[in-house]
């Protein structure tokens, strides 16, 4: 995940008051599901949302180079996050890194859009609510050198990770024509897909899992896809739970697929 | 005829798009106008064009309409319908391509000309054939009753197999199950055409699609991968050639290219007796990539082709534009106009002083279009890719398509046109006189699987849109966005016709997306509207 936040951190007015009853530490994770807020200001609105009497910043909007990217109002959002030391933003104590996920099921109480209000702007800009300057907010640098890729070698792992409860989205088809290059880069005769079902250990204590079908949809969705692009080599396809117990560190990376090519 | 040739005149000199527009312009001076109706009165020729007339189409030509003149711009020179493929009536029923596709409207078929040829024609035009120019196909032909949703609306049918079955023709396994709750043309119930009926079709009613500026509509030059961006499904692709294409044809995206989609009219709207041939076929692509329409003329104003005009104005602008360009930024804009109308000044005579008011406005509308930032929110596959619900941006993030307008890549998006809450439907009172045309879907979505994120696992729709195609629930009643040029000469707009004018269209958005545009901002944007 590439980090930017130093960036929004250095340009931010960060002037909300602290609400916390139980001020957050630094360092601590946190992970809960809760309603996203929106707050207007002068440009890009703030995702903010609330966990135990305090309001944390989730992201700002841009466009679709973002790492982190807007959750949905009208849906609730699993948040994945590390407290940042990093003055807070929109009101907001910021989570760096963090991982948002859209709860699938509709919820009309997350419908909170707050108004821009002068003590909560954001001077780092990377895209204005309107048309863009010409590039992606978070394109590369098309001045930065750029070093020569190494032609990979042997067998190859590759993982995709999804939404909780969700298949194939948005956010795959980058990671679908990787496979397929590094697929046909190695020559590939075989692979292996492996559908994973996630849980995620709350905050709170509570253990949150995916439905039971999801790692073999996941497996099977991913494996017709590479087929149905022209990867012409036997797949094996399997699925089964995470393959750790839930404990709140990083618990995203059980929902994921694993692709495993071999030459 | 005196503005008309000045403005060709100034084409001429135009040695900015000299070289690139050699061949046209050669045309132009030799045909262009020959015969071309008048835009005040005279001896106009009729601006219909039947089939099998054997009339060249010459390399640049105008038409009347309320708004000014279209241009119809032929890049590689006259073209000879004679023989022509996409002239001729190559089927069964009397119809060429040109009969739903018009120069006079922007090649698409507005409704003034669908009731002039009503009225005509008596009824008897091939465009009123059966097959799709009836309401269903087994009502009296000489009763307007049986054609009322093209009479009134300018739909004509378009019966999909349900289930939908994939290019290869097998059948795809839809997450939802579909009732008809609402059937005004009985077709969905009927026991032959009907969704339980003996061909297992559903009907929508739709409008013909501009077929111009197809260079930029089949562009595969952004964002065309073998998979989808917006949602990681399979992109269709080429049968030609194997290699995925943008999928931004037809209002469901269902043809993936120029050639599958002429054979797929030929069949279902032409009925033809047998497939079109490969030769066939390549001329109708032909003709179809290099064709360009626009408006070139606007009686408020004035010259759209002017070489010191906005750059992103008139038919010869689309024929020299890049295609495949993301205009929904400040380096290329949709519509380029460099602010060429932003401060003209108040001197002249009153015509003068009328036409750089009116400029004004179109200038003013393009910023509200480009730069009015509104919330656009439950918007399937535009909320859903990323960028958060809401988003607070601008029309041109839906219609960023550098010069047309479209979406750039893989574009059907459910904007509301044809899911309720936002689709217009007639007031349902006891002191109603007018009772709903469009048939009604309830759409049940599988509980196994995630809901449609904005409108849950229940939808009522008056067209599933690209559902009907992919068998997806997040696909109800998504459409693929339309292109914005020729608009003057081809009302009515949206997909099912719901907007019978401009203004109208106006309206809708600031409706669903509650912009609350003010009425000078509607003003303006219905004069831009009119100068694309």
């Amino acid at each position: 995940m590439r980090s930017y936040y130093r960036g929004w951190m250095l340009g931010a007015l960060a002037l909300g008051p602290a609400l916390a009853a139980a001020a957050p530490k630094p360092g601590e994770r946190l992970s809960f599901v809760a309603c996203p807020i929106v707050r207007d200001t002068r440009s890009v609105p703030c995702w903010l949302s609330e966990y135990a009497g305090e309001t944390y910043y989730l992201t700002i909007q841009s466009d679709v180079s973002a790492a982190v990217q807007p959750p949905m109002l009208g849906h609730r959002v699993l948040v994945e996050g590390v407290v940042s030391d990093a003055p807070r933003i929109c009101g907001g104590v910021v989570l760096a890194p963090v991982r948002l996920s859209v709860m699938p099921e509709r919820d009309g109480n997350c419908n909170t859009l707050l108004p821009a209000d002068d003590r909560y702007t954001i001077d780092f800009n990377p895209r204005p609510p309107g048309p863009s300057a010409g590039r992606l907010a978070f394109a590369p640098d098309r001045a930065a050198p750029v070093s020569p890729s190494q032609r990979p070698e042997g067998p190859q792992t590759i993982e995709l990770y999804f939404d909780f409860d969700k298949g194939v989205s948005f956010r795959h088809p980058a990671d679908l024509v990787a496979i397929l290059e590094r697929a046909r880069q190695i020559a590939a005769t075989r692979g292996v897909v492996t559908g994973m079902r996630g849980a995620h250990r709350l905050s709170d204590g509570a253990l949150l899992e995916e439905s039971d079908s999801i790692g073999q949809r996941r497996a099977e969705e991913v494996a017709r896809l590479l087929t149905g692009a022209g990867l012409e080599i036997p797949l094996s396809v399997g699925w089964k739970d995470g393959e750790r117990e839930a404990d709140g560190v990083d618990d995203w990376r059980s929902r994921r697929v694993t692709v495993v090519l071999e030459p | 005829m005196t503005v008309l040739a000045s403005s060709i005149l100034k084409g001429v000199i135009w040695t900015r798009r000299l070289v690139r527009l050699a061949p046209l312009l050669a045309a132009l001076a030799a045909t262009a106008l020959m015969g071309q109706p008048s835009p005040k009165g005279g001896a106009a020729l009729s601006q219909w064009w039947a089939p099998g007339e054997d009339r060249p189409l010459p390399a640049y030509v105008e038409y009347v309409n309320a708004s000014g003149r279209l241009g119809i711009l032929n890049a590689s020179g006259e073209i000879a319908t004679d023989g022509h493929p996409f002239f001729e009536p190559i089927g069964t029923n009397g119809r060429a391509c040109v009969s739903c596709h018009q120069p006079a409207d922007g090649m698409s078929l507005a409704l003034s000309s669908i009731l002039r040829r009503w009225q005509d024609s008596k009824g008897t035009d091939p465009i009123f054939a059966a097959i799709d120019g009836m309401d269903c196909p087994d009502g009296a032909p000489a009763d307007p009753a049986s054609h009322s949703l093209l009479l009134e609306r300018g739909l004509f049918r378009i019966a999909l197999p349900w289930p939908p079955v994939d290019a290869a023709g097998r059948r795809i396994t839809p997450e939802f199950t579909l009732e008809v709750v609402r059937d005004p043309t009985g077709c969905n119930t009927h026991p032959v055409y009907g969704v339980a009926g003996e061909r297992h079709e559903v009907s929508v009613y739709r409008r013909p699609r501009p077929a111009a500026n197809l260079r930029y509509v089949a562009s595969s030059r952004f964002g065309v991968t073998p998979f989808i961006g917006k949602t990681g499904a399979l992109s269709a692709v080429d049968p030609d050639t194997g290699r995925p294409v943008n999928m931004n044809m037809m209002a469901d995206a269902r043809e993936p290219t120029l050639k599958t989609q002429a054979q797929s009219a030929a069949h279902g709207h032409l009925e033809v007796a047998q497939p079109l041939s490969p030769e066939q076929l390549g001329r109708i692509r032909d003709f179809e990539l290099q064709l360009y329409a626009a408006e070139a003329y606007s009686d408020g104003a004035g010259d759209l082709n002017a070489p010191d005009g906005p750059s992103g104005l008139g038919p010869r602008a689309m024929a020299e534009g890049a295609d495949g360009v993301l205009g929904n930024n400040t380096t290329r804009f949709v519509f380029p106009m460099e602010d060429k109308w932003a401060d003209l000044p108040e001197t002249g005579d009153a015509a003068q002083r009328g036409r750089n008011a009116f400029r004004m406005s179109v200038q003013r509308g393009h910023d509200v279009f480009f730069f009015r930032t509104f919330w656009i929110g439950d918007a399937m596959h535009i909320n859903t890719v990323g960028l958060g619900n809401p988003i607070k941006r601008t029309c041109a993030t839906c219609h960023g398509m550098h010069m047309t307008g479209m979406d750039t890549a893989n574009g059907w998006m459910d904007l509301g046109t044809t899911n309720h809450p936002w689709a217009l439907e007639p007031p349902e009172s006891p002191w109603a006189a007018k009772r709903p045309e469009l048939p009604l879907f309830k759409i049940t979505c599988r509980e196994d699987l995630p809901p449609h994120p904005f409108l849950g696992r229940t939808i009522y729709t008056q067209d599933p849109g690209r559902a009907l195609i992919s068998g997806k629930c997040e696909d109800v009643g998504a459409i693929v966005i339309q292109q914005f040029r020729g608009l003057a000469a081809r009302a009515p707009y949206f997909s099912n016709g719901s907007a019978a004018s401009r203004r109208d269209v106006v309206d809708f958005y600031d409706r669903r997306f509650n912009i609350r545009f003010t009425e000078q901002e509607k003003v303006d944007l219905v004069n831009f509207l009119s100068v694309l």
